[in-house]
This record gives C-alpha cells, sequence and structure tokens, in this order.
C-alpha cells in the first residue's frame, strides 16, 4: 500500500513540476506592488495598523526581500492582534456582534451598561474563536469544543460555572443546566442570536449553522413551489414539507439538522431568562413537529456532539473556513474562477490539521494577495488591487499615528457600532448592515474628515505645548513660535515626515505638497491667529490622504 | 453653496474650481440653477418597508366571499375606481386617501417573495435575487442617476442592500450623520475637537479631492472604481457641508412621517434621489393577526399626509413634487391565508406590493391571487390574470421600477420580464 502511495505522490509531483513548467510564472498573472506596500497590507491585514518606519526600512534594504516578508508574517501572525483581526473577518460570516442584549443584566444581579454586555454576550463565541487560534487549535474545535468561554459576569448572566481558578477574564467554562457541551453549537449566545420559535422548529437554526460553517444559505435557494404544493402547504405545512417534492429538496435535509437542537427549544417567549436554558427533556420534541429523526445529510446522530463530529468531518466545513478568511483578506467575493487558486490554500489548512494561522500564511505569501493588479484579464475583474481598511482598521492606523482613539463615552466609535460610526465608514452591525462595503460612501467621507479633525487637533495641541510632557507624538521638526517665513525649512522637513508617518510612502523630491500645506497653513493662521489649528488643519488633510483608507 | 455635478456636467467644471481662489471657492454661488436641470427630470422614490411580513389581505389583497381566506372582522371591499382593497370601520383613513389619489395609485397582488424567511425575503424583494453582490432597487436607482445627488440614497431606517453600488448609499440613522456633516461631533467624544471652519474647511477639503483625484487617475479596475467612489464622495460631503442650512439638516426627524417629510425635502432640493423609511408596527403576527390592520392603517394616513404635501411642494425637476416623486411600500412576504391555532399568521411567500406617483400606471390593481391566497398567473404587460402567463415574481415589479425610473432593466437583471403594465406609457 505505502508502494501505491509513494508512486502516486511521485506521479502527482511530476505531473504537478510538468503542468508548472507549462504555465508562466506565477508573477506574470499578476503585477505586485512595491516594497513597501507589500508590507503595509501585510501589516494592516494581520495587525489592522501600518508598519514602522524601521520595519519598513529593514524590508527596504533586506537583501532576500520575500523571506524577509515571509518573516514578517510569521511575526505578526504571532501576535495578539492577528487573532483580533480573525475575530474581525469570521464575525462577517457569524454576524455575532450585534449589539443585543436578551434580558436585563440586573435581574441576575449584574450592575452593568447594555452596551458592555452585549459585547461579552457576542464575545462568547469569539472568545473560542480567539481561544482557537491562539492556541493553535484545529478549526473544528469551534464545534467540538467541550465547553463554551465566559468572564464572570457572562456565566453569572448565562448560567455557566465559571473556574475557581480564573483570573477574572475569558476561561473555558461549563453550562450548569444540564447541557452538552459542542463549542458554538450549545452556547446560549448561539441560539438568543439565531432563535427559532413554533412551527419554525429549529429551522432557523439549522440554516444559521449551515450558513456559517458551510457556507450554504438554505434560503438562498429559490423557491418553485407548484399549485400541489402550496395547496398541500395551505392545509397542513408539516405534512406538506414531509411530502412534497419540492419542499423536500430542502427539507430533506435541513429538518434533521434542526433535529438536533431541541434541548435549545423554548416555549415561553415572555420569559427572558426561561429562554436560554436548554432542557434534556425537550431533546425529543422533534417528534411532534417534523418527525424527522436528528441526522446530519443521511446519518443519525444520538446527540449534539456526534453532530459536531459530522458537522467537523464535512469537507465544506473546512472548505467554508477557507473561504471566509480568503474572502476577508482578499476583499473579493469568490466565484467559479478562483477555486484553483482556493484550493491551494485548502489544502495548506487541511494538511495543518485545521490551523488558521496557516492557512492566513499560505494566503499572505501568495502572489495574488500581493498583487497592485491582475495581469491575466481572468483575474482583472475580481481582483482588488487596493484594499479598503474596515473601520476597525482605521482606528488601528489612525490610532498608530497620532496615538488618538475617537471615543465616546469610552467606546471606540469605530470598533464599537454604539454611534452609528462604524456602520457610516463601511462596517457592519451584524443585523441590519451584514456585508462591509469596500468603496467608500458619503458616511465614510464625512467620518474620515471628523475623525481626522479631532486626531490631529489632539496632536497638535500637545506637540505644540511648551509645558507637554513626554515626547511629541508627530510635531518633531517645528515649535509654536516658527512660521513659514521664519523657518521654512523646518515647515518642509515637517510636512514630508507627517507624509511619511501616516500612509508609509515618501513624497517624491519634486511633490507639491509641503508647498501647498504650508499655504493652507499661513491661510488659517492669518484667519485664526493659532498655530495649534494651523497644524491641526494640515495634519487633519494629511490624514485623510487615501492611503490611509486605501491599502 | 456649491455645486459640483459630474454626471451633469456644467460650464464649470470639477477642476477649474478647483483652480478658483478659495476665497470664491467658500462662498460664491455656483449651485446650479433649477432651469439649467429641468431639461433632465429624474424620477425620485420614497420606498417603506414593513418589516416582519405583512398581512396582504389586511388592505391591499381583499378576498371576501371564500373560506380560503380569513378576512379582519367587519372589514368589506372598498374601491377606488380602479383600485380594490380592504376598508372598514378602522379604516376610514385609508378610504379617504385612496378616494384621494386612486388615479396615480397601482396595488400588485399576487408577486412571488421566493422566500417565507425574513432575511431572505426581504433580499429577494429589495434585490430581485438572492446573490448578496445585488444592490436594491433604491441603491441601482441612485447608483444609475443621471443626475447627481450629494446623499444618493439616504437610508433613515429600514433594510439596504448595497452590494457593489455601496458609495450611492448613507445611513442616516441616529442623527450621527447630521452630527458628521455640521462638524458637532467633534464636540461629542470623550475628547473634544474644534471644527475647522470655511473658508479653511474648504481649501482643505479641495486638497483632499486633489489627492484622492491623483491616486484615482494612477489605479485600474477594482482599484479605481474604489477611489473614484471616494473622490465623488468627497464632493458629495463638500456639497452637503455647503447647504446643510438650507436643506434643514438639523433634524431628520423620529418618526415615519417625519422622516418621510424629510425625504422628500431631500428630494425637492435635489439633495437625494431615494429614501428608505421603515414602517412602524409589529408584523411579525405568528401569535395575533390583529396587531396588522392598525399598523397598516396609520402608514396610509402618514402617506396622505406627505401626498398632499408633495401636491404642494415644488419639485426638483418639476413643477411639482408630486409628479416626481414615487411612493413604494412593501414587506418581505405575505402571511397564510388562513389563522393559526393562536389567531396569528404564519409566514407566506405571496405578497403585494403599492406604488403610487409619478410614472406610475395608476387607478388599476395588477397581480391576483386566488382563494388560497395564492398567484394567478398574469399576463405582464396587462397584469391581469393569463392562463398561459407568468407567476409575477418579485423581480418583474422591481425592474418595473427601475424602469419608472428611466433605468433600462436589461442592464441590471438581464434577460428577466418586466411588469411593463405597472409603468406608465
Amino acid at each position: 500500500m505505502r508502494s501505491i502511495l509513494t508512486a502516486l505522490t511521485a506521479l502527482t509531483a511530476t505531473a504537478l513540476l510538468a503542468s508548472c513548467a507549462q504555465e508562466p510564472p506565477a508573477d506574470r498573472r499578476v503585477e505586485l506592488l512595491g516594497d513597501r506596500e507589500q508590507l503595509i497590507r501585510l501589516s494592516v491585514d494581520l495587525r489592522g495598523m501600518h508598519p514602522t518606519e524601521e520595519e519598513l526600512r529593514q524590508f527596504e534594504d533586506s537583501g532576500d526581500k520575500e523571506a524577509t516578508y515571509a518573516a514578517y508574517a510569521d511575526l505578526w501572525l504571532s501576535q495578539d492582534n492577528f487573532v483580533e483581526r480573525m475575530v474581525e473577518v469570521f464575525d462577517q460570516r457569524f454576524l455575532f456582534r450585534t449589539g443585543d442584549v436578551y434580558f436585563d443584566p440586573g435581574e441576575v444581579g449584574l450592575d452593568i451598561d447594555d452596551r458592555i454586555m452585549a459585547e461579552m454576550i457576542a464575545n462568547e463565541p469569539l472568545q473560542l474563536l480567539r481561544y482557537t487560534i491562539a492556541n493553535d487549535l484545529p478549526y473544528s474545535t469551534m464545534v467540538t469544543a467541550e465547553h463554551s468561554m465566559a468572564n464572570p459576569e457572562l456565566a453569572l448572566y448565562w448560567g455557566m460555572d465559571y473556574p475557581d481558578d480564573g483570573n477574572g477574564g475569558w476561561e473555558p467554562a461549563q453550562y450548569v443546566d444540564g447541557r452538552p457541551h459542542a463549542g458554538v453549537l450549545t452556547m446560549t449566545t448561539t441560539w438568543q442570536r439565531y432563535p427559532s420559535m413554533g412551527g419554525n422548529a429549529n429551522r432557523h437554526r439549522a440554516n444559521a449553522i449551515s450558513k456559517m460553517f458551510l457556507c450554504d444559505d438554505y434560503l438562498a435557494r429559490p423557491i418553485v413551489l407548484n399549485r400541489a404544493a402550496v395547496d398541500q402547504l395551505t392545509v397542513d405545512p408539516e405534512n406538506a414539507i414531509n411530502q412534497n417534492i419540492s419542499c423536500q429538496s430542502c427539507h430533506s435535509t435541513l429538518d434533521p439538522l434542526a433535529a438536533n437542537f431541541f434541548g435549545f427549544f423554548n416555549y415561553d417567549a415572555e420569559d427572558g431568562i426561561d429562554q436560554t436554558m436548554y432542557r434534556p427533556e425537550n431533546e425529543e420534541e422533534w417528534r411532534s413537529y417534523s418527525g424527522k429523526e436528528p441526522g446530519y445529510f443521511g446519518r443519525p446522530t444520538a446527540n449534539i456532539n456526534e453532530f459536531a463530529e459530522q458537522l467537523a468531518l464535512d469537507s465544506r466545513f473546512s472548505e467554508c473556513a477557507v473561504r471566509t478568511v480568503f474572502e476577508g483578506l482578499t476583499q473579493r467575493t469568490l466565484s467559479d474562477e478562483d477555486w484553483e487558486e482556493l484550493s491551494e490554500h485548502r489544502l495548506v489548512f487541511d494538511s495543518s490539521g485545521q490551523n488558521v494561522r496557516e492557512l492566513v500564511r499560505s494566503i499572505v505569501n501568495s502572489n495574488e494577495y500581493k498583487a497592485r493588479q491582475a495581469l491575466d484579464p481572468s483575474l482583472e475583474e475580481r481582483l482588488a488591487g487596493v484594499k479598503t481598511a474596515s473601520p476597525a482598521q482605521l482606528a488601528g492606523i489612525i490610532s498608530q499615528i497620532t496615538g488618538y482613539r475617537w471615543f465616546f463615552d469610552g467606546r471606540d466609535a469605530l470598533v464599537d457600532n454604539a454611534q452609528g460610526l462604524a456602520v457610516l465608514a463601511g462596517g457592519t452591525d451584524g443585523r441590519y448592515v451584514t456585508n462591509r462595503s469596500y468603496i467608500p460612501s458619503v458616511g465614510t467621507a464625512f467620518t474620515m474628515e471628523r475623525y481626522a479633525q479631532a486626531a490631529a487637533w489632539n496632536v497638535a495641541e500637545h506637540d505644540l505645548d511648551p509645558n507637554r510632557e513626554g515626547s511629541a507624538k508627530l510635531l518633531y521638526f517645528v515649535t509654536v513660535e516658527d512660521t513659514p517665513e521664519s523657518n521654512p525649512e523646518a515647515f518642509e522637513e515637517q510636512i514630508r515626515f507627517l507624509y511619511l508617518a501616516s500612509t508609509g510612502l515618501p513624497l517624491d523630491e519634486e511633490a507639491s505638497e509641503p508647498a501647498e500645506l504650508t499655504e493652507l497653513w499661513k491661510y488659517v493662521y492669518s484667519v485664526e491667529a493659532s498655530p495649534v489649528l494651523a497644524w491641526s488643519t494640515v495634519i487633519s488633510v494629511i490624514l485623510r490622504d487615501p492611503r490611509v483608507l486605501f491599502y | 453653496m456649491r455645486r459640483m455635478n459630474r454626471k451633469h456636467r456644467l460650464d464649470v467644471t470639477r477642476r477649474s474650481f478647483l483652480g478658483g481662489s478659495a476665497a470664491l471657492m467658500g462662498s460664491a454661488g455656483l449651485w446650479a440653477p433649477r432651469e439649467a436641470l429641468a431639461a433632465v427630470p429624474e424620477r425620485k422614490f420614497l420606498f417603506f418597508f414593513a418589516g416582519g411580513g405583512w398581512d396582504t389581505t389586511t388592505i391591499l389583497d381583499p378576498h371576501f366571499g371564500t373560506d380560503g381566506v380569513d378576512m379582519d372582522l367587519d372589514t368589506v371591499l372598498g374601491e377606488a375606481g380602479g383600485v380594490r382593497y380592504t376598508s372598514g370601520m378602522d379604516r376610514e383613513g385609508v378610504d379617504e386617501f385612496m378616494a384621494a389619489y386612486h388615479r396615480r395609485i397601482a396595488i400588485v397582488n399576487g408577486i412571488d417573495a421566493h422566500s417565507v424567511g425574513h432575511d431572505s425575503g426581504t433580499q429577494f424583494m429589495l434585490t430581485g435575487t438572492s446573490a448578496s453582490s445585488y444592490s436594491d432597487w433604491p441603491t441601482v436607482l441612485a447608483a444609475k442617476a443621471r443626475l447627481e445627488y450629494p446623499l444618493p440614497h439616504v437610508i433613515f431606517s429600514g433594510p439596504s442592500y448595497a452590494g457593489t453600488a455601496g458609495s450611492a448609499v448613507v445611513r442616516a440613522g441616529g442623527g450621527t450623520l447630521l452630527s458628521l456633516i455640521d462638524g458637532s461631533i467633534n464636540g461629542q467624544s470623550d475628547q473634544p475637537a474644534p471644527v475647522t471652519a470655511p473658508p479653511a474647511d474648504d481649501i482643505a477639503d479641495d486638497f483632499v479631492y486633489k489627492r484622492i483625484a491623483d491616486f484615482a487617475s494612477q489605479q485600474n479596475g477594482l482599484a479605481k472604481e474604489r477611489a473614484e467612489g471616494l473622490l465623488s464622495n468627497i464632493e458629495r460631503a463638500m456639497e452637503l457641508e455647503g447647504r446643510q442650512f438650507e436643506a434643514g439638516l438639523d433634524n431628520l426627524g423620529n418618526g415615519m412621517l417625519d422622516q418621510a417629510l424629510k425625504a422628500t425635502e431631500l428630494f425637492r432640493l435635489g439633495l437625494a434621489r431615494c429614501a428608505m423609511i421603515s414602517i412602524p408596527g409589529g408584523y411579525d403576527s405568528h401569535g395575533n393577526n390583529m396587531v396588522q390592520a392598525p399598523a397598516q392603517a396609520s402608514f396610509y394616513e402618514a402617506i396622505h399626509e406627505v401626498m398632499d404635501h408633495m401636491a404642494s411642494t415644488p419639485g426638483h425637476t418639476t413643477e411639482w413634487l408630486i409628479d416626481e416623486v414615487v411612493i413604494v411600500a412593501m414587506s418581505e412576504f405575505g402571511r397564510t391565508p388562513r389563522l393559526n391555532g393562536g389567531g396569528g399568521k404564519d409566514h407566506w411567500p405571496y405578497n403585494s406590493v403599492f406604488v403610487a406617483g409619478a410614472g406610475v400606471a395608476g387607478n388599476q390593481t395588477l397581480g391576483s391571487t386566488d382563494d388560497s391566497l395564492i398567484a394567478n398567473t398574469i399576463d405582464l404587460s396587462t397584469g391581469q390574470p393569463s392562463s398561459g402567463g407568468t407567476v409575477l415574481g418579485c423581480e418583474h415589479v422591481g425592474l418595473a421600477l427601475l424602469k419608472i425610473g428611466g433605468i433600462d432593466p436589461s442592464t441590471v437583471l438581464p434577460g428577466v420580464d418586466v411588469l411593463d403594465a405597472l409603468v406608465r406609457g
């Protein structure tokens, strides 16, 4: 057997080499970004911020760019920011961050702001994702972990046993209502976010799992109902669903999936806390609804853990994870033409034991990822030569440049959507706006403008204060006394530095920006007589440069 | 006030405009006079969405004299010209509205929503497809407008599918957009900052615009599309900053009527082409169908006020706004014909849409359902039942709206037929 496998492997390798030999070099398919731009893209995707100037120079000066790039990828993949970025990417599919609180935290003795509680609720599944990625566990842990995740507040809210040796942070935790544990599949957050009542009989939940982990939305399939089916539906919906061929095209597989979740099915829609409980006695309630035994695409499942095992073994499970990350990092909606490219990353993901870090490493090291534009016409329409920073990425970038975060009532306005700014800037809210907008809207334009003004004012006020403590944030070359007339060289140098710090890209020698922005400074100063306001205006303009939003 | 019009370029182009002096930019009246635009009238669209799934029989699709449909108690058939609806003691406001405006109204019944799921039904009704890359009807109308609008499609409340035309969509909810426009948000943050005042703000904006224009000129494909999206929206932002007081953008309203009247104001000023507003009410009436009638009746009373207001308000590209605006009201699907055991009605794929206003072939009821509330096939050119006809789909209705808006439907959903009967010839 081994010899056959070896021979097959050799043959495959030979065939692969032969086919590679016939292909044009990989980089012919795309034109790569410049050195600095490559590293900026990598950093924004993996860390949510620009590289430092030191990192950029080291990369530029390195003899082996590819190796240095890969080394940076390795380094940044190992950092906490990367895990946060993946949470952002995966939640585009999961949609857990809705800002919803399902009952008053005061009912369980928690004196806590609703927005904070909502974040904790959403974090139950997202913390499991963090835990999975940070510990290099297989992605299947998301549905097979024999625990949930909780901090002390969420444990109290949902009724979990927070571990005695917990340090007050997020820890693996167990529900105490007798439910089995299968990662996201047995979390109260999941079933509150995706509820089901009455005759829906957990079908909404089954479809939510299908969407999240198989990238297959039953409801996206057009319904073609013939007259007989509709007549049947009118008289006896459950029988129609069981007998009619049109209905069965979905329900033959959907209903057995749904039957796995009856322990979470609840009848008291009025009692918020009561709805969150698991009831072992309801596990057999599928008999009263669809009558379909619990199963997974033709295989019977005795309990939710067996269901989870089947789900994790489904090739679509792995494929969906790859697709989610690929689409999140490339800002490309997958089409049939992308499958070959995707398959390479899928191979890496599967052979690494569904390791998300390895998957991302594979994607960011590909030439398609590093591309400025496609040379292959078939790729041209799909490849995004510039990517648009998400609201959270934008917050990270501007914070890194200026040290300023746009807080309202102690909450980051581009990370938490309470103000609505994240959605205005092209983000999602997990419920009504579920797809990111990569083309900036007028909301993005205004958000950029006001955020830049706030950050710039903060910098100028700090840096030009003669009595400030600590070093300047950005205004290293000028003082509050300097004017373009008294120190023109400092103005030129300062503006060039601001561009470099903000975009990661130096201005050309002949660039007109220093002169134009010096004129802007003079104009504002002539009206307001305030060097702080003048510099604030100049900095804000630079922070609105397209190279800050696009990467 | 200023006007940057790319689609209908005026004598003063954006680039030459940028070359002018800062003072001129800050204060000169370069706004395109209405006469310049009058040659290209363009319809505006006010969309309303009843989230949860409305009962089509409550107003739009009456079925009396059949056991197949449970109608509300004490209701009767109402008729106003060619418009048939459900009337009753608790629906007098609906009677008054239909009597006043039936010539402009078309009710479309028997529409297959292709789904009974809330999310997917909403997507189907608003885009005609289940593919996430498709934009909804108002977004398409806004993105493909001939004129330039600073707020192409304003979402006061309700659903939105931006698809690939996200740059045309602006969410106004919560007043945050307003505080961004007037800069007051700078004073609301935990570390307040002053707002840069004009004309310095205008010079700053112009500089940013130039940088983005240079950047866009160096891009190709999707990158260019994104950069140009930012560029056009910088333009829009600049115009809004200049016109915020004229537009009364100090309050976008809280209730549906307030928001609708504000939307008409944005239309009048040429600031927006489309708007979306959700219709309040708990329409997902599995447990109690009695909630449907008051919610739906209130809606028609509200749009009666809106229509009256538009009838006496000058339009943007027509003499009166009522001759320019199309009102569209829909929900994600209908509800079952019979009450369930709990006195509620469940999800049902056959739906109705209310359309009124400019370009609409009014005074008629199009499409139909049988005594079991199942769609009859129809002739799309007449909207009347036809044995060899088509089951009316939400896509046919949506494409008719695009046609009313002057957009070639085949550029959006090629090969899909249009409910031509809805379009005034």
